[in-house]
């Protein structure tokens, strides 16, 4: 019995570490079994399979969502401007046996890839304006783009899930030209803010300078209505006062008047028959 | 011979020949020592226990295959498991917050911190097609370990790529004017939810916490432009503050002037009323008195005033009454005689001639 049983282990171990027919299915994984070379069946789900030591082989495939990174390429827009587009597309193989059958292999999908995106996006952004790319329909466009991608990729098993501009830029030559644009675009702005400036200043100074004229003109027109209320009232008290006896007021202004302005360097010719020298007689 | 003995057909107690009984023939296989097999032994104890269990961090979440199939997902702590191959586990950190940076690399995370600018990332189209500067950082975590583990190949990337391509489409739909000012806070709103919404189409399990613009400025070629700008709205302002400061000294000053003229106006009529009053009531005064004794008092004020006035005066006194002869008084000369007296201090002189 122990003969048996070392037997038993012995062919056991052969057959199971040795030669390997179990294989595991990640979850990151789908397998195709072929039979002598042909494709027997495709596994998607993960797991502990089993295949026939050399006749049966498998083929791993990933089954995840893969990048595709294009290069930079120029583009032109409907309005025969030029673009360089950077894309990159998520696309994963929804069906490996087709994509082994068409492409072979993620390399050569990636090369097919290639082609069709490009042609798509020249294609859709052929139709659109430069404005219309960068800003309002750039998300229908990537949409558009997409769909058509993936419906020309059914056939080889394929999905694209998603095609994306990363960077829509202007070629380098124009980027100058942009430059001088918005170098010119600012100093004009600066240009206007310092001229707008000024004239404010100018206008705030000028009102000022006519308000002073106002002001004291004004203050003339009350100086000299005061004045004259003064010496309207001035009038009036004289008047009424020298009104009481005007002869006497004569009299007595009239002695005020030769007390002022006879003085010094004055020569006065009197006569004798005076009233000042009536008594010298 | 002993073995031939054994099939030597042997006539049994019946006399018939009877069949030898069959025995499994002797295989010499090789003799597996005791060490051997304890070895064997401990390598199979070995397997299991160091991959029959695992720990997971309390920063982490535990995601177990089996046979290459999700089982399940665990929480921190001390789990066991069947040894690998039989099953794998996996322990992403689900709480640690990654970034990832548009336009620039980290140098040195410091502190300080020091950055390298990567242009060709960092510069972009603006709605006006303008070009504009700037820096992005995306924060995110793995909100579901078994998405992010099995579904995107290469997440850091596509997250990456993802943020590039989000940022852009956005900055493309603002014009530089707001993109540079007021838009920031809009712009990282939009791009943090956009970037959300294209991780969420490729079921990535990836959330994303945190978008911000680091730094949003003019392209280097256009900076001294821009900031020109700046400076002219400065200028503006200065300009205009001078002139508000023009303003505010004359228009002060000059109703200071005003009102100074109009209080000189004011005094000037309050004295000559009052001067007016005074030499009024003066006269009253004394027309009062006049008229107590008026012959009396006009004489008096009259040789008052008169002595008043011909003292310290020229004078001349002539006789009016010649009929003939007139009376030729060489005034220039007597006042040359006059001048030199009046210099020594001398009083009038009076030349009489009497008739």
């Amino acid at each position: 019995m122990k003969k048996i049983l070392l037997l038993l282990i012995g062919a056991f171990l052969i057959f199971f570490i040795f030669l390997n027919p179990f294989f595991i299915v990640y979850q990151t994984q789908q397998v195709i079994l072929t039979q002598l070379g042909k494709p027997m069946k495709t596994i998607y789900e993960p797991g502990l399979y089993f295949k026939v030591p050399f006749l049966q082989e498998t083929r791993y495939f990933d089954n995840r969502l893969l990048d595709y990174d294009a290069a930079p390429a120029e583009i032109l827009t409907k309005d025969k401007k030029n673009l360089v587009v950077d894309n990159y597309a998520k696309w994963r193989i929804k069906d490996p046996l087709k994509l082994m059958l068409t492409v072979k292999d993620e390399i050569g999908a990636q090369a097919r890839l290639d082609d069709i995106i490009y042609s798509e996006l020249r294609i859709e952004l052929g139709r659109h304006t430069l404005h219309e790319v960068l800003s309002e329909t750039r998300g229908e466009i990537m949409e558009t783009v997409t769909k058509r991608t993936n419906e020309k990729f059914i056939d080889y098993g394929i999905e694209v899930r998603d095609v994306r501009i990363k960077r829509a830029d202007l070629p380098a030559e124009n980027a100058k030209a942009i430059y001088g644009r918005m170098q010119a675009e600012r100093d004009r702005i600066a240009k206007q803010y310092r001229s707008e400036g000024q004239e404010e200043a100018t206008k705030i100074r000028a009102e000022t300078d006519r308000e002073k004229v106002v002001l004291l003109a004004e203050a003339y027109k009350e100086e000299q209505k005061i004045k004259g209320e003064g010496e309207a009232s001035a009038i009036k008290i004289y008047a009424d006062a020298f009104q009481s006896d005007p002869e006497f007021y004569t009299f007595t202004r009239s002695l005020e008047a030769y007390k002022r302005s006879l003085k010094d360097k004055t020569t006065v010719i009197l006569s004798p028959e005076s009233d000042f020298l009536k008594y010298m007689k | 011979m002993a073995w031939q003995d054994d099939f030597q057909m042997k006539k049994g107690p019946g006399g018939q020949y009877e069949i030898p009984k069959f025995t499994f023939p002797k295989i010499n296989l090789p003799k597996i020592s005791f060490s051997l097999s304890l070895i064997i032994f401990i390598i199979i104890i070995l397997w299991l226990v160091f991959g029959g269990y695992y720990i997971v961090e309390p920063d982490e979440k535990g995601v177990v295959l089996r046979f290459g199939s999700y089982a399940r997902t665990t929480e921190s702590g001390f789990h066991l498991k069947f040894p690998p191959p039989i099953e794998k586990v996996y322990t992403p950190k689900v709480t640690e917050v990654k970034r990832t940076e548009v336009g620039f690399r980290i140098e040195d995370p410091g502190p300080p911190a020091r950055y390298r600018d990567a242009l060709e990332e960092s510069l972009m189209l603006t709605g006006d097609e303008n070009i504009i500067d700037l820096d992005v950082v995306a924060q995110y975590k793995i909100i579901d370990p078994v998405k992010y583990l099995f579904n995107v190949r290469g997440p850091a990337a596509t997250v990456k790529a993802a943020a590039e391509a989000a940022i852009r489409e956005i900055i493309g739909k603002y014009k530089i004017d707001e993109a540079l000012t007021e838009g920031k806070f809009m712009i990282q709103e939009e791009t943090r939810l956009l970037l959300q919404k294209i991780l969420d189409r490729y079921d990535s399990g990836l959330q994303i916490v945190a978008l911000q613009l680091q730094d949003v400025h003019p392209p280097q070629q256009v900076r001294d432009s821009f900031k020109d700008v700046a400076s002219a709205m400065e200028d503006k302002n200065r300009l205009i503050n001078e002139s508000q400061g023009y303003r505010n000294s004359i228009i002060p000053e000059t109703r200071g002037k005003a009102s100074q003229i109009i209080k000189v106006a004011e005094g000037y009529k309050e004295e000559r009323i009052n001067h007016a009053k005074g030499d009024a009531e003066k006269f009253t005064s004394i027309l009062q008195e006049y008229r107590k004794a008026r012959d009396v008092t006009r004489k008096r004020l009259y040789i008052e005033t008169m002595e008043e006035v011909l003292t310290g005066i020229d004078k001349y006194i002539i006789e009016g009454k010649t009929s003939g002869v007139l009376p030729l008084l060489p005034l220039d000369t007597l006042k040359q005689v006059q001048g030199r007296g009046k210099e020594s201090g001398g009083r009038s002189q009076g030349k009489e001639e009497k008739p």
